[in-house]
């Protein structure tokens, strides 16, 4: 009895655990600017962005009516949205000594303001950004996109 | 006046409502090319549902479709659908090089008189998060280089914490001597390779 009291133990911790050492725990970008109320929702859970704030692999980003956010990545890249925007980031590898490099983000609604960072300049072809009904292709520069809802 | 009459005045009316709203409402989902903050103007691809476009001067415009040829986006329309979006931006990542004597994680005299601006600079950001990464010329192995080029950027950390940088995310990371800066060939030593890259974000 007390052994398996300990193996659940031990089992329940590994499983609090093992999310830890997985690598979308690592932190791909942080908050750097926020007016209003912005969120970070990472598998489920929702954050108020703030300065500072992680933001992970997968992690959706959200700004509420009359609320902006900018976010700086770990490659330089950076962006901006403005109000009522929700973007998700996909796919997002960088490993420059190993060659890995990957961004893919989806603006379902909102504006955004893009500029490249050093995925862009070393391997422009690895840089998407999906819309509703189009998707942008990025060769090392800023640009600004929007999505209307009724589109 | 007849009731005809008031009838094309109330249409033509509504026209001109519906031509007003279409100018405020914008062209709708669309991406614009900007010059990057050097200046430059780069290059934007749009693959859309009803077609394919390509934008390669700054202030030009596609419906995110892909339908109809790029156009021109006035600064006002910019202002009016980015500006938000626009003055959201943080500040743009500023980048340092700091040398060092070779074999170890000394930094040349000259490197060590950049420390106090570099800190400065960090504390000038808002909420910064620094990136650390050092390297070696390829004097001596590979794997004693990795090592080298990961204790020169946990030197340099420490250095900026014990300066200030306390509750600052700062990662440090090793690239050995995979990523010259001046290219050679092995075993030679490069003054110009021995160095670490700072990065605050």
């Amino acid at each position: 009895m007390t052994l398996w009291r300990v193996r659940i133990a031990a089992s329940l911790l590994l499983m609090a655990l093992a999310p830890l050492s997985q690598a979308q725990t690592e932190a791909i970008g942080y908050v750097k600017t926020v007016t209003g109320d912005a969120w970070v929702i990472t598998a489920g859970q929702r954050v108020k962005a703030q300065p500072g704030s992680a933001v992970l692999l997968g992690s959706q980003l959200k700004t509420s009516h009359s609320a902006t956010m900018g976010v700086t990545y770990k490659d330089d890249t950076v962006m901006s949205f403005g109000p009522d925007t929700e973007l998700t980031v996909d796919e997002y590898l960088y490993a420059p000594a190993q060659g890995q490099l990957k961004l893919t983000a989806r603006l379902s609604r909102g504006s955004l303001n893009y500029v490249s960072g050093v995925i862009a300049r070393l391997k422009p072809e690895a840089v998407s950004v999906k819309t509703p009904t189009g998707i942008i292709g990025v060769r090392g520069t800023q640009f600004v996109a929007r999505v209307e809802d009724d589109q | 006046m007849n009731p005809f009459h008031q009838m094309r005045l109330a249409l033509a009316g509504l026209m001109l409502a519906a031509l007003t709203l279409a100018g405020c409402a914008g062209p709708g989902s669309y991406v614009v090319l900007l010059p990057s903050p050097d200046g430059t103007v780069g290059k934007v691809t749009i693959s859309g549902a009803s077609g394919q476009q390509v934008l390669t001067q700054a202030r030009t415009g596609s419906m995110l479709n892909g339908k109809e040829a790029p156009f021109e986006v006035s600064r006002e329309q910019l202002a009016k659908d980015f500006g938000e979006a626009m003055s959201a931006r943080p500040a743009l990542p500023e980048h340092f090089l700091l040398y060092f004597m070779p074999g170890g994680a000394q930094l040349t005299p000259l490197s060590v008189t950049l420390l106090p601006k570099i800190l400065q600079r960090a504390k000038a950001r808002h909420a910064v998060d620094v990136s650390v990464i050092g390297h070696t010329d390829t004097q001596g192995k590979a794997e004693t280089n990795e090592e080298l080029a990961l204790k020169r950027a946990a030197a340099i950390a420490e250095q900026l914490r014990q300066m200030g940088l306390k509750d600052t995310v700062i990662s440090v990371e090793s690239h050995g001597e995979r990523n010259l800066l001046v290219p050679t060939p092995d075993e030679t030593a490069e003054p110009r390779n021995r160095r670490v890259e700072i990065t605050l974000r």
